[in-house]
């Protein structure tokens, strides 16, 4: 199996002594190119914390994460960004869009962060894709919560990353929102062959994925594959 | 969007609000600069025209001096002129007038003080130029470009032509005589004694060469150190450094202010949307892209805010002194009212501005390129930790109720948004304070300005009148003097009267022991009745109430009323000096003595007959202390002056064995003009006047006395223009300072008002918060502003001694106002808080 994500023995302790908070210890997993995964637990189980350490956020107490058979956390502060910006697509619950830019500058904002122009074919086949034609000139604020997400969609493929993570999706997502926006995720990992992480801790959403990781106590407890996917 | 760099374009336009107020805030700093810099540069060239009008433009120069010593300057190579001037033949003119002639070279024409009142400078040798009053005097009487005949050099009578008038001056009219200027080109080469008027070439370092010149002929060489002072070449190191050192104080204090005031703004800008930042890093922005926007930005509102500041400055500038034109200072006329562009203080403006700019972007940049993403992920709101501080002693504030308490904690929450906004208000706060007090001294310093400047006419009896004519009674009868007070344009008409020199006994332990030190004089001493008094040189003069009323304004303390004076046998009194220490040639003001009003002081008219005792001395009371002389002199080096109303004068004089009846009537009258006013109508009044008075002679100064007026009263208007521009451009930067962070926190308003504050309590919230900042920024603006008057201080006094006198009533108006600044800025932005949607503000996004 050609793994995209090698994480081995990670641990997150912050504060110290009464104040210790061991957020994750010792998670240890990998995950295979084109692979749909969900990681789910209740809230505080370092499940976020885990998906800041894949995406090079933040620094692991100990152990060693490798996209894409690079070691995150070898690179340094500079590197790691540029990494980040080709290698990784950010989905957020509040969307994070840039709020002064449209929606076809935001999707294009990575590329252009690399001073390279967005390859207005794809662009467009995206934009098309997440149903967002009319919407193109229209800045974040001007759209609805779904379509924001969709654009934060596009935005993260626009690079097209090694692997997509995305921190609760449909968090603030109407349940027809919801629906659609994971559509769009399973899209892109069929489409095209995206490898994508989703947090979560809706099950449902969780009943999408390829493989579900629990997470309890900052520790990988069960890793579950061939969800119900159909 | 052709590249992510475009962002920065769009942050500024999309909060056009922050925009603005950053734009302002460099607006303001930057026409500061401009404004103070014209400014300045305008003061220093109106002082330099004056010591020129005064002194002359020379460089440095030789009295009684011989050929051979302009031989060998006008070989030198660093010379660029060598004026020379030789006094020849007198001509005594109609009896009265004593003549001398001037022979003088081009140079000298054009190196010397000489102001041309009509025609023009002599061009050849037959020519002569003169004071106007001369004309009637001259064999012919001849106009301007006529003929008349003189004592040529030769002493033989010869015909010269008048080419040119110059300007009357007071003291060749009142001593009848007067100089004849006369062209001689080889007047250098010639025998007898010289004149030597001196200017080195353009580029020359005019100090350096000093020692070398005065080297040629030591005991005959004056350099021209007023003149020299103000082109920063004094040979004085000294002066020279003590210049440095101020100006670069109060450059650093103005640079200082602008930068912090950008910071401010920049600062707060940033920390808001500091998320953004966040957001960008986590999509893979370097910390070098982050702070690569963050100068985008500071470069695009300095290209808008600084060419906007410089139009400001000028146009702030501009306007107050047009206003200050209009309103009081009529000036005579408004083309001689100059402000010096320079093209240096533009450049220094822009530079300052873009320095300030970039200095006030860098930690703002850093700060947000340091940002962690997973801060900025991790969900609504503004991420910067603030640093919550508890503090030991509680803050009045909190007796405020609700309101008060949460200003107090609102203040201190932030340290460097608190450090930075206070640092702001004190900033401005101590520029006014600092400045108020430099251009205080500067102007004690550089002006010696009293009633005396405005005597633009004297009428005095004529010494052509045999003085056996003389009558022991007034000259000119009261009806005529009001007659002339009454001419358009006339601001008050004095008696001229004769003085009394005498010696005061000063009790010894009144004779202030550190002008004994500077001056080191040594009065005469007696003791009598056990007390042992100093005899302390002495005028008295004759003041009527014309003279009373003009010196009431130089009072220290006490009354100048005539009646109050006349009922206590009353004097006013001069005892500030500025005596001159003979080892350094430094001088400084003090007071010789320690009087107070109300004390005794004894007068021996005598003449001097000691051993008489105190006993024998005139007693009068102090009835006012004056700060300086309302008429002559400013101050005497080392005696007192005592100003008599006329029966207290009549009474102490009249006494006297030696006086005559005609020592104690009124000798002619001074007549001053109002600042500006046309001097037509009053000569025409005081010609008629002198014609129909026997041995009345009138004594026409108008055109100087306008002249060197115009001087003083340019100082002052650039001296409170001064004043005003820093403090309107000090209130201004208050105001945006207090409202920008009003205006940056919408959002924490709207929570509060979520959760059940009310308007009212949230609008003292706020008052509360721009009034603590109005305190504190004039209760440190102050310390801060009296200690560095205080090192200012100690650089002036190495020029010239004086007390350390701090302007507490300018500062503590400045103070009130900051005050009142922090309490009225935040009632803008309150009012459109109340307007404001709950839901707008809370959904505001950071």
């Amino acid at each position: 199996m050609n793994s995209i994500i090698e994480i081995d023995k990670l641990s997150k302790t912050y504060g110290k002594d009464s104040t210790k908070v061991e957020a994750l210890r010792e998670v240890g997993f990998d995950v295979a190119q084109g692979e749909f995964v969900a990681i789910v637990g209740s809230s505080g189980s370092g499940k976020s914390t885990l998906l800041h350490m894949l995406g090079g956020l933040d620094h692991p107490t100990s152990g060693t994460v490798r996209i894409d058979g690079e070691n995150l956390y070898a690179l340094k502060e500079r590197e790691r960004a540029v990494f980040r910006r080709r290698k990784i697509g950010f989905i957020f619950q509040s969307f994070n869009l840039i709020p002064v830019l449209n929606v076809e500058e935001n999707i294009g904002l990575p590329l252009l962060l690399d001073h390279r122009q967005p390859d207005k074919e794809y662009v467009r086949d995206l934009i098309r894709t997440l149903g967002l034609e009319e919407r193109r000139k229209h800045l974040p604020s001007e759209l609805s919560g779904g379509q924001q997400q969709r654009v934060a969609i596009g935005r993260a493929l626009a690079y097209r990353p090694a692997i997509v993570l995305a921190d609760e999706p449909t968090g603030n997502l109407d349940s027809a929102n919801s629906r659609e926006v994971m559509e769009l995720l399973k899209l892109a990992v069929r489409q095209y062959h995206q490898t994508v992480v989703v947090i979560s801790h809706d099950m449902n959403i969780a009943a999408e994925a390829d493989r579900v990781l629990r997470m309890q106590d900052g520790r990988l407890v069960s890793d579950t594959r061939g969800g119900n996917r159909e | 969007m052709k590249g992510y760099s475009a962002l920065a374009g769009r942050y500024l336009k999309q909060q056009r609000k922050r925009s603005v107020l950053t734009v302002i805030g460099i607006i303001l700093s930057v026409a500061l600069i401009s404004a103070i810099g014209t400014m300045a540069m305008s003061i220093k060239d109106n002082l330099y025209k004056e010591a020129v009008y005064d002194n002359g433009s020379y460089h440095f120069g030789y009295a009684e001096t011989d050929s051979k010593l302009y031989d060998e300057l006008t070989n030198n190579v660093l010379v660029d002129k060598v004026g020379a001037m030789k006094q020849s033949a007198t001509t005594q003119v109609q009896d009265s007038v004593t003549l001398t002639l001037k022979e003088v070279n081009k140079d000298a024409l054009e190196l010397a003080p000489l102001h041309l009142a009509a025609g023009r400078a002599p061009q050849s040798e037959g020519e002569i130029m003169l004071e106007e009053w001369i004309l009637p005097y001259l064999p012919g009487e001849p106009e301007l470009g006529g003929t008349t005949t003189l004592n040529g050099p030769d002493g033989q009578p010869r015909t010269y032509t008048v080419s040119g008038l110059l300007n009357n001056s007071r003291s060749s009219q009142l001593n009848f005589s007067s100089s004849v200027i006369a062209l001689r080109d080889d007047v250098g080469a010639s025998a007898g004694e010289l004149t030597l008027l001196v200017t080195l070439r353009p580029g020359v370092d005019i100090s350096d060469h000093m020692q070398q010149f005065s080297k040629l002929a030591e005991d005959t060489f004056m350099a021209n150190l007023m003149v020299l002072s103000y082109m920063g070449e004094s040979p004085n190191d000294n002066f020279n450094q003590v210049m440095a050192v101020i100006f670069g104080t109060l450059i650093g204090l103005v640079v200082l202010s602008t930068a912090a005031v950008i910071y401010n703004i920049f600062h707060i800008s940033v920390l808001e949307r500091i998320r953004q930042f966040g957001l960008l890093r986590t999509l893979g922005a370097t910390p070098s892209q982050i702070r690569g926007l963050v100068f985008r930005e500071a470069s695009v509102l300095a290209a808008i805010g600084i060419p906007l500041g410089l139009l400001c400055g000028w146009g702030v500038l501009w306007l107050i002194i047009t206003l200050m034109v209009e309103a009081g200072f009529r000036v005579l006329s408004l083309e001689q009212f100059e402000l010096s562009w320079r093209p240096w203080v533009l450049i220094g403006s822009v530079g300052v501005g873009l320095l300030s700019v970039y200095l006030a972007a860098w930690l703002p940049a850093r700060k947000a390129a340091s940002v962690s993403p997973v801060d900025a992920v991790r969900g609504a709101g503004s991420i910067v930790r603030e640093s919550y501080r508890r503090f030991r002693l509680p803050s009045p504030l909190q007796a405020f109720g609700v309101g008060g308490n949460m200003a107090a904690k609102n203040i201190r929450r932030n340290r460097s948004k608190f450090r930075i906004t206070s640092f702001s208000v004190i900033i401005s706060v101590t520029l006014f304070i600092v400045f108020h007090y430099f251009t205080q001294e500067m102007f004690t310093l550089t002006s010696s300005s009293n009633g005396e400047d405005r005597i633009a006419f004297s009428v005095t009896r004529s010494y052509q009148v045999e003085s056996e004519d003389r009558q022991a009674e007034d000259f000119l009868t009261e009806a005529q003097i009001e007659a002339i007070k009454a001419v358009p344009g006339v601001h008050g008409v004095y008696g001229r009267y004769g003085s009394f020199g005498l010696e005061a006994l000063v009790p010894k332990k009144m004779v202030n022991q550190e002008f004994l030190d500077i001056s080191q004089m040594q009065y005469a001493e007696m003791t009598d009745g056990g007390v042992a008094y100093s005899r302390v040189y002495t005028s008295l003069l004759k003041y009527d109430n014309a003279r009373l009323k003009e010196a009431a304004s130089y009072l220290v303390d006490g009354t100048a009323d005539p009646e109050k004076l006349k009922a206590m046998n009353g004097v006013l009194l001069v005892q500030a000096v500025k005596p001159e220490d003979p080892d350094t040639g430094k001088k400084t003001i003090l007071d010789l003595t320690s009087y107070q009003v109300g004390d005794k002081l004894l007068l021996d008219l005598s003449g001097g007959a000691e051993g008489d005792g105190a006993a024998a001395a005139s007693e009068v009371t102090v009835g006012g202390i004056l700060s300086e002389a309302p008429f002559g002199y400013l101050y005497e080096a080392n005696s007192l002056r005592v100003m008599a109303p006329i029966d207290v004068y009549d009474g102490l004089v009249g006494g006297n064995e030696a006086t005559r009846p005609i020592d104690l009537v009124r000798d002619g009258i001074d007549i001053a003009m109002e600042d500006g006013a046309d001097s037509g109508p009053a000569r025409e009044a005081l010609r008629n006047l002198t014609n129909e008075t026997k041995g009345a002679y009138l004594v026409d100064t108008a055109a100087s006395q306008k002249e060197q007026r115009q001087f003083n009263l340019q100082m002052k208007i650039f001296i409170y223009g001064f004043l005003v521009v820093i403090g309107l451009i000090g209130s201004l930067n208050i105001v945006n300072t207090v409202q920008t962070n009003l205006l940056l926190r919408r959002r924490e308003f709207g929570l509060l008002q979520a959760v059940g504050m009310t308007l009212g309590q949230l609008k003292r919230m706020a008052t509360l918060e721009g009034v603590w900042f109005g305190l504190l920024g004039a209760f440190w603006g102050l310390v801060l502003g009296i200690g560095i008057s205080y090192l200012l201080f100690v650089q002036l006094t190495n020029l010239q001694g004086m007390a350390f006198r701090f302007p507490w009533g300018g500062s503590l108006i400045c103070c009130a106002a900051a005050f009142a600044v922090g309490l009225f800025s935040v009632q803008g932005p309150l009012r459109r808080l109340a307007k404001t949607n709950l839901i707008d503000s809370l959904r505001e996004e950071n």
